[in-house]
């Protein structure tokens, strides 16, 4: 596994890089760099709290990066995972406000269920147009996660707006207490055991069943794939459906567990960060867990950072920014890919 | 109507301008994601350094400098360290965001927002009825667009530069043979992406505004993106989808101060991308090909794992 471990290791040192980058820009601009660390350490570890946040912040980051791991694996960028978790949080939201008199779990279920159910819908459309016609996903993907940005907007500012809640962000109302999964750290045995099951359960499906080889195959080699029998377009379709509604799940699990309501454009950057973590993790499930606890715990960080030093939010978009630019980098490529006109030839 | 209209211009302009940087990335076979993040930080640059040195000129020269050094590293990252177009695009993007908010409070000491008084030239101005308000208050780059765009399709359509550029977009391989090097070839099309990006942001902030906001391209890369996408990457194709983006934003934005409108401003505002998922359904059927299949496209975008 000399490969494998090639992978790691240079992977750790292309985030490494970016952090040197970014800790570079921050000294530059006057921040005490070391003050900054400390500050990431408490924020993310060992001040009050902070341990539970990271987690917090972990845990959609770690179900949307899971559905990229899918997704990426099969070589289908999905990068709609915003608009997957926010489609799926507002079904659930719907259905929770729809149905506020019902017993507490059949509404979490349902609720859940229709997260699910959106956010799988909202992926399988590029993903349909993907099998069946070869319509390029990063752009559909990309365009229906503005959209799904758009309904949230909608639905918080309009039909779901909280009409006594004052200030310039729209939010909707809150959900009944009754129906929150967690309280509003956002951690609680039973997201912690829905989120571990969900890890296990792509992993068993990656590495573990002949779905997630075929799924691999055609992420490698889709003719291959399709000389040795594997049907290309339900694989395809599958994976992007599996993508959203991992997405969507993280959704349901957001509002019903840490938000407790829904306020237009949160958590702007999740999805993003998802693919991320994903690649950081290697495209591996214990990778991306351990990736997603990382970046979890900056954002964790960032929010307590104010009490260390005034560092700013934009710092962590920034350090996100430089991680993926850097991230996909190819040592090999730099020598070997140079072989001459034969490795240009069209794949197509 | 004519209120309409005006809109209209002032929000293309920056679209078509982005557009046309989408169009030269494309037409060497680039998924350029990283527009947004050009754009802003072509934005802030200006204000930044036009605020500083009273000079708006300057503003622009820095952005477009700034903008292209940006450019070189994006094309350094894909192109010999052999990192993904799309997710490192997408990390141009993230850096120019987060970059130009972080900046605002480390250089200006600002949260949000940073206002000038350094503005572009308005050549016509002051016209409040009739027809003319149609061509009243636009600055001097809503002018020069219309030009930057011919000036665009002349290099790509009627030059050997152009067409070097193309085939190096489209067949690297018949490219290498005929003596031209597709790499230096994405190299010099980010480059004028790049400046034509810091246009578009110098005329955000400081053509159409007078001000920086953080995250105030709100998408507008992507759209621009998509426009390019829509316009069939032709310059001309795609400054129209720009100016069709325009005129939906300027409908949007209308309906927002005119409460009584019927139909919610978010759905309007959902339009482009809308009809950009069908544009590329349709483009993919017609073409009998997938944007896939493009080979410099593909070249750029083997499977990293």
């Amino acid at each position: 596994m000399t490969g494998g471990l090639q992978r790691v290791a240079s992977t750790i040192l292309l985030v490494g890089v970016s952090f040197l980058l970014t800790a570079l820009i921050l000294w530059v601009s006057g921040y005490r760099v070391g003050d900054v660390f400390s500050g990431v350490i408490q924020g993310s570890m060992t001040a009050t709290g902070a341990a539970t946040s990271s987690i917090r912040w972990a845990i959609p980051l770690l179900l949307i990066g899971m559905g990229v791991v899918i997704g990426f694996r099969a070589g289908f960028f999905n990068i709609g995972g915003q608009g997957q978790f926010y489609v799926g949080a507002c079904s659930a939201l719907v259905v929770t406000l729809g149905w506020r008199g019902g017993p507490a779990p059949l509404v979490v279920l349902c609720g859940t269920l229709a997260a699910v159910i959106a956010g799988l819908t909202w992926s399988l459309l590029p993903g349909y147009l993907r099998v069946r016609f070869g319509t390029d996903e990063v752009l559909t993907t990309l365009m229906m996660s503005f959209i799904g940005a758009l309904v949230l907007q909608y639905l918080t500012a309009g039909p779901l707006r909280n009409p006594s809640g004052t200030g310039q962000t729209a939010a909707s109302e809150r959900i009944p207490e009754a129906f929150r999964i967690t309280d509003s750290s956002g951690v609680s045995a039973t997201v912690l055991l829905l989120v571990g099951g969900v890890a296990v359960l792509v992993w068993l499906l990656l590495e573990r069943t002949r779905f997630g080889l075929a799924m691999t195959l055609v992420g490698r080699n889709p003719t291959m794939a399709r000389w040795q029998g594997v049907d290309v377009r339900r694989v395809g379709l599958v994976n992007f459906a599996l993508s959203g509604a991992l997405a969507g799940l993280a959704g349901a699990v957001e509002l019903y567990g840490p938000a407790g309501r829904l306020v237009t454009g949160f958590s702007p950057e999740v999805g993003f960060t998802a693919v991320v973590v994903a690649l950081v993790g290697l495209l591996s499930v214990g990778g991306t867990v351990v990736a997603a606890v990382f970046f979890g715990g900056l954002q964790s960080a960032i929010l307590f950072l104010p009490i260390v030093t005034d560092l700013p939010p934009p710092a962590l978009v920034l350090l996100h920014g430089m991680v993926a630019f850097l991230v996909t980098v190819k040592f090999r490529a730099v020598r070997l890919r140079r072989t001459g006109p034969a490795s240009e030839a069209p794949t197509g | 109507m004519e209120q309409i209209l005006a809109t209209t211009l002032r929000s293309a302009a920056p679209l078509v301008l982005v557009a046309t940087a989408g169009v030269f990335a494309f037409r060497a076979g680039i998924f350029h994601l990283g527009l947004e993040g050009l754009m802003i930080t072509g934005a802030f640059t200006t204000v930044a350094v036009a605020e500083a040195t009273g000079s708006v000129e300057l503003g622009i020269l820095a952005a477009i400098g700034v903008c292209m050094a940006l450019s070189a590293v994006y094309w350094w990252v894909i192109g010999p360290l052999g990192a993904n177009v799309i997710i490192a695009g997408l990390g141009l993007t993230s850096i120019g965001l987060g970059g130009t908010a972080f900046a605002l409070g480390a250089i200006f000491d600002r949260r949000g927002s940073l206002f000038t008084d350094v503005v572009l030239p308005r050549p016509v101005s002051g016209i409040t009825s009739g027809p003319g308000v149609i061509v009243s208050e636009h600055s001097i780059l809503v002018w020069l667009t219309p030009l930057i765009v011919l000036a665009a399709w002349v290099v790509l359509r009627r030059s050997r530069f152009g067409l070097r550029l193309a085939a190096a977009g489209e067949y690297p391989f018949a490219a290498r043979t005929a003596g031209v090097n597709p790499s230096i070839m994405r190299l010099q099309a980010l480059l004028i992406a790049g400046a034509l990006c810091a246009l578009g942001g110098a005329e955000l902030s400081v053509g159409a505004l007078h001000n920086f906001t953080e995250n105030m391209t709100n998408g507008r890369g992507f759209i621009a993106f998509v426009a390019v996408i829509f316009g069939a990457w032709h310059p001309i194709g795609a400054a129209f989808a720009g100016l069709f983006f325009g005129f939906a934003d300027a409908i949007g934005i209308q309906s927002q101060i005119n409460i009584t409108e019927r139909v919610p401003r978010e759905f309007v505002l959902m339009i482009p991308f809308v009809l950009t998922i069908f544009a590329v359904w349709l483009g993919g059927l017609w073409r009998r090909r997938s944007l896939e299949a493009e080979a410099g496209y593909a070249e750029l975008r083997e499977p990293d794992y």
